[in-house]
């Protein structure tokens, strides 16, 4: 996986449903309802075949969009 | 015995028991009665005054619990607010109240509290509930959905919302454990409130908190499933599907879908687990509370739970309030067990997951956008939500608008919930033929 073209590809995903989400914020977490922690598990879950559940949805794996990439390249990476 | 008496009353005759568990922090029964005293005495010092209206933010913690106890206990108006509520409708609020409280004539000590909503009429208004109401409603609660002083009930909605609000009156009147939770969104903190050592458990959540559950941890749900003793939702449809799918999850749990809104009180409650999954099913009504369909098929609510009226509104609390029945915008029938059946609204109010936005309001707010030429707010399906706002609309000539651009236009003049989640960029906007937006082109 191309780490920076994920990342854009997740961000344009994220962008569209949550536009109101200040996805590049160092706290993004804090931003987040739970609309949309909802909204980034099945978006994610759906465009990368992974499976995502509440376990994963911590304040750490959604703390900015680095930290979602990088979820994103474990859960592929033990698929 | 009112909410305040009630926790004076536990703090004496159970002091250590806990009475709001939030973010790992416990206040006994005595511990919150003596928070609620000095914080009234507080108030007071700062001049708060018997009748007066304290507008505040509705936090999801402990410390709401403890200012909103303590402004009743100084005979004041509690005026809780949405946490986003963008600043210019706060001190709207601020002044509606106070020039609400020149004219006097919801005070004589009976107006407990005043919440903003948007439900019955369609545009933001203060309601406001009495003390005799939220007994009555507390009581409806007590009787229809079993709560009792071993029960824990975990509060994860917005505190200013009647949903959520009501149910700090059952717990704590009946010697019950709150815990306050900031929404679902850290769904593991919501899993561990079920290691706590209580023996049963309780919520409320608006049918897309279900759906969220459902989807995401419908596994950890059930491993929890023995120690829930009810869930309450409302606010908002829930789909069949849904329905049986938390009975398969929850099967020795009972579940309600409650009939309730800001101006009529909580009205119906029906259980499905009991009698059925039937969507728009909302049961008899409780022990305060009747109601009929008058000829409009509109439903009709009476008894102790109403509102006293709406703030500064004497006209629309007139058309809505009238010889002690609230006339409500939903349709529905009563069937031949005497339960209702909800059959859609008489208005354009688009509920997003149990709030309530009228489409006006937010197409009034982008009339001052500068990039936007015309639009139009419609409701749209939403795969959580259910329905979410969609916005259309037509970009000034010769501009490109995003919709990040919008939502952030809208983001200080409009409660988060209220901005559209979908966009769509067109040529024009459908009219009718007397000019005026056509929602069911949409």
């Amino acid at each position: 996986m191309n780490y920076e073209l994920e990342k854009e590809r997740i961000i344009e995903l994220l962008s569209a449903a949550l536009p109101m989400v200040n996805l590049e914020s160092d706290f993004l977490f804090s931003e987040l309802d739970s609309l949309g922690v909802t909204t980034i598990l099945m978006l994610l879950s759906e465009e990368y075949g992974i499976e995502l559940d509440a376990k994963d949805a911590t304040p750490k794996n959604l703390k900015t969009i680095d930290a979602i990439v990088r979820m994103v390249e474990t859960k592929l990476g033990q698929a | 015995m009112t909410l305040e008496q009630s926790i004076e009353h536990y703090a004496a005759s159970v002091p250590d028991k806990a009475a709001v568990i939030c973010g790992g922090e416990t206040l006994s029964y005595s511990c919150l009665w003596k928070c609620i005293q000095a914080r009234a005495s507080q108030l007071e010092a700062e001049g708060l005054r018997r009748g007066e209206p304290y507008v505040f933010v509705a936090t999801q913690d402990a410390e709401f619990i403890v200012t909103y106890c303590a402004v009743h206990l100084c005979g004041a108006v509690a005026v809780p607010l949405e946490a986003s509520t963008p600043q210019e409708r706060k001190k709207q609020i601020q002044a509606e109240a106070n020039s609400q409280m020149v004219n006097g004539k919801w005070l004589n000590g009976k107006c407990s509290d005043i919440l903003y909503t948007t439900g019955t009429t369609g545009f933001a208004k203060g309601v406001i509930i009495s003390e005799k109401a939220w007994t009555a409603n507390a009581e409806n609660l007590i009787d229809r959905l079993g709560f009792t002083s071993d029960l824990l009930f975990i509060v994860c909605g917005p505190l200013n919302h009647l949903g959520s609000l009501s149910k700090i009156y059952p717990t704590l009147m009946t010697g019950g454990t709150l815990c306050i939770m900031e929404g679902l969104k850290d769904l593991n903190a919501f899993f561990s409130i079920f290691s706590l050592p209580f023996a049963r458990f309780a919520t409320f959540l608006v049918p897309s908190g279900i759906r969220m559950l459902l989807q995401f941890a419908s596994k950890d749900l059930a491993a929890v499933s023995r120690k829930i003793a009810f869930v309450e939702t409302g606010a908002a449809p829930i789909s069949q599907h849904d329905m049986e799918r938390l009975c398969q999850v929850l099967p020795s749990s009972r579940l309600f879908n409650t009939y309730a809104s800001t101006e009529a009180g909580i009205v119906c409650s029906y259980e499905y687990s009991k009698y059925g999954c039937h969507p728009g099913l909302l049961g008899k009504p409780m022990k305060h509370s009747s109601l009929r369909i008058d000829e409009a098929g509109r439903v009709v609510c009476s008894g102790d739970t109403l509102m006293s009226g709406y703030v500064n509104a004497p006209e629309l609390t007139a058309q809505v309030l009238r010889e002690g029945e609230v006339y409500t915008s939903d349709l529905g029938s009563i069937d031949e067990n005497g339960m209702l059946r909800l059959q859609g609204r008489l208005d354009d109010i688009i509920n997003v997951g149990g709030r309530k936005v009228n489409p006006l309001e937010v197409e009034e707010a982008l009339s001052t956008f500068d990039l936007i030429a015309d639009c139009i707010c419609v409701p749209a399906p939403h795969i959580i939500l259910g329905t979410a706002p969609k916005l259309f609309y037509v970009p000034k000539s010769g501009h490109e608008v995003k919709p990040k651009a919008i939502a952030d236009y809208l983001k200080g003049r409009l409660e988060n919930y209220k901005i559209p989640l979908f966009y769509e960029a067109v040529d024009a906007i459908k009219r009718t033929y007397n000019g005026k937006p056509d929602r069911k082109a949409y």
